[in-house]
């Protein structure tokens, strides 16, 4: 069986620099993967080009098998693929209960907005099943739905990113870089409510994270990047054993 | 008193036009980030259009097709200004439009020429309501400029297709993750607000006829018409839109016709100093 997301021997360039260097990884039905390394080790612009922000110089990205090398993030959102931003990027001047109506309003949208929207209206009942399936994941947000987005705290905005992606019924979550500048505790919560939706809602997860602690004791298997390779991969358990990873990558973790 | 209210009758209705076109520029700059210097075009375009339709329909019909003509023009905008990749950065766009009110300027210029162009409105007799002469015409742009902005708030507050233009102004990033095409989002703002401009001119002509570089001004008086929203209000765009329309008004019947422009800016920024002071304050 194919994978439920694929990326091959992909590369990423901005002009000469070369970001992402022939990485493949692989996330299959229900799996939660990290993807850690340093800053600037490309896993963003690996991140990007999987989700389609930009175009990869050569390789290619499969979602169950089909290539999607060079889709809009409106297709592979359409195939199941989201991603939640890094630095949460919520719509701040919007209330919450918008950001996440527009999440899955993304599915719909298109030039043509008279046909998307009756499509969308067509699907109220669907929608609005989704929106009180994510309020009762993430209850906080009903708590927080008239609020604009701009005005919650950081790990507030965090979870409206986190419920906005999941308003288009994604099989596959991409996160990227769930703990920047978020309180531990805050961090410990969200890290929670993933494992959850990932056992609980077969979601599969791609967590892309600076803290390889926090990354590794999350998710079951790890690519370690560096400087736009994959350095290593396997089991999180094996990697949290290596000891040049906890030199270099766990940042003085135990 | 009468001349005062006179000033004050003209003033709302020029005003409303600088309002339409204000409220045109929030709309583009909200949703894409771009500052449309080629906005004003799309008014002289609407006044242009209608008068060389009114002879081969009627004049609602003419009107309607002018502005329909317009947001088609306001798409073709768009995807120039935009990019056709949508990679284009604000700071470029901005430039592109600015070329593309000189350009049209010089289209207009070779087509039709440096006449002013106008025609009879929808009312022909004005009303004397105590001494205060008030065409209809007036009246009439003022009630489409009011009514177009209330529409616009409640289209962009209470539809999701609003709410997609104004998530992809919140956050372009963001817009395109969850799906929403940032280009299309573009597209629909670009031909709205060349739409509504369109009205305004064709609305306006009958009053003040246009000529082929009347853009500039009314760009300029709805862009300090929407700075005086800090770019992001529509509501304030039309209030501040009204607000340039009296005072150019005022300074046309009290002081020197030839300054109303210069004096309604430095009365603008002097507001627009006011305002930020205050909301430094608060």
């Amino acid at each position: 069986m194919s994978a439920l997301f694929e990326i091959e021997r992909l590369v990423v360039r901005y002009g000469e620099a070369v970001a992402v260097d022939g990485i493949s990884l692989r996330v299959d039905h229900g799996e939660r993967v990290a993807l850690i390394g340093p800053n600037g080790a490309g896993k963003t612009s690996l991140l990007n080009a999987g989700c389609g922000v930009i175009r990869p110089a050569s390789g290619r990205v499969r979602v169950d098998g089909d290539d999607v090398t060079g889709a809009t993030p409106a297709v592979l959102v359409r195939r199941g693929v989201t991603q939640v931003p890094e630095g949460r990027h919520v719509f701040a001047s919007l209330p919450v209960e918008a950001n996440l109506q527009v999440g899955a309003y993304g599915r719909f949208f298109s030039l043509n907005v008279i046909s998307s929207t009756l499509r969308y209206v067509r699907r109220r009942a669907d929608v609005r099943d989704r929106l009180d399936r994510v309020y009762t994941l993430l209850p906080k947000l009903h708590e927080l739905r008239e609020r604009p987005a701009g005005r919650t705290s950081g790990g507030e905005q965090q979870m409206v990113a986190i419920g906005r992606a999941l308003m288009a019924e994604p099989r596959l979550l991409a996160v990227d870089e769930l703990s920047l500048g978020l309180a531990p505790l805050v961090v410990d919560q969200l890290a929670e409510f993933l494992v959850r939706l990932n056992e609980e809602e077969d979601v599969a997860i791609l967590l892309v994270d600076q803290n390889a602690v926090l990354a590794l004791a999350l998710c079951e298997r790890a690519y370690v990047v560096e400087t736009g390779r994959v350095a290593v991969e396997g089991p999180s358990s094996e990697l949290r054993e290596r000891a040049e990873l906890r030199g270099a990558y766990l940042g003085g973790g135990p | 008193m009468t001349t005062f209210l006179q000033l004050i009758v003209v003033g709302i209705s020029t005003g409303s036009v600088f309002g339409i076109v204000g409220v045109a520029l929030v709309l583009v700059y909200r949703t894409t980030g771009i500052v449309n210097f080629a906005q004003g075009v799309f008014a002289v375009l609407g006044g242009m259009f209608t008068f060389e339709l009114r002879p081969h329909m009627p004049l609602l019909a003419a009107i309607v097709l002018a502005v329909l003509l317009a947001a088609v023009l306001g798409t073709l905008a768009a995807l120039v200004a935009v990019g056709f990749r949508g990679r284009t950065t604000h700071l470029a766009s901005l430039v592109i439009t600015v070329g593309i009110a000189l350009l049209a300027e010089a289209i207009l210029l070779a087509t039709v020429g440096e006449v002013p162009r106008s025609y009879a409105g929808v009312w022909r007799h004005a009303w004397d309501v105590g001494g205060v002469l008030i065409q209809p015409q007036y009246v009439l742009i003022a009630g489409v400029a009011l009514a177009a902005t209330i529409l616009l708030t409640l289209f962009l507050r209470g539809t999701v297709v609003g709410q997609a233009l104004i998530a992809s102004a919140d956050s372009a990033r963001a817009a395109e993750l969850v799906g929403l095409n940032v280009r299309a989002v573009a597209v629909i703002a670009f031909a709205v607000a060349g739409g509504l401009c369109a009205l305004g001119g064709a609305l306006l002509a009958p009053t003040v006829p246009v000529v082929y570089n009347a853009d500039l001004a009314l760009t300029i008086n709805g862009f300090a018409a929407a700075v005086f929203g800090g770019l992001t209000s529509i509501r304030l765009a039309l209030l501040g839109g009204y607000a340039l329309g009296i005072v150019e008004q005022l300074v046309v019947g009290y002081i020197d016709p030839q300054y109303n422009l210069t004096i309604a800016l430095v009365v603008m920024l002097v507001l627009i100093g006011w305002r930020s002071r205050r909301e430094l304050v608060a």
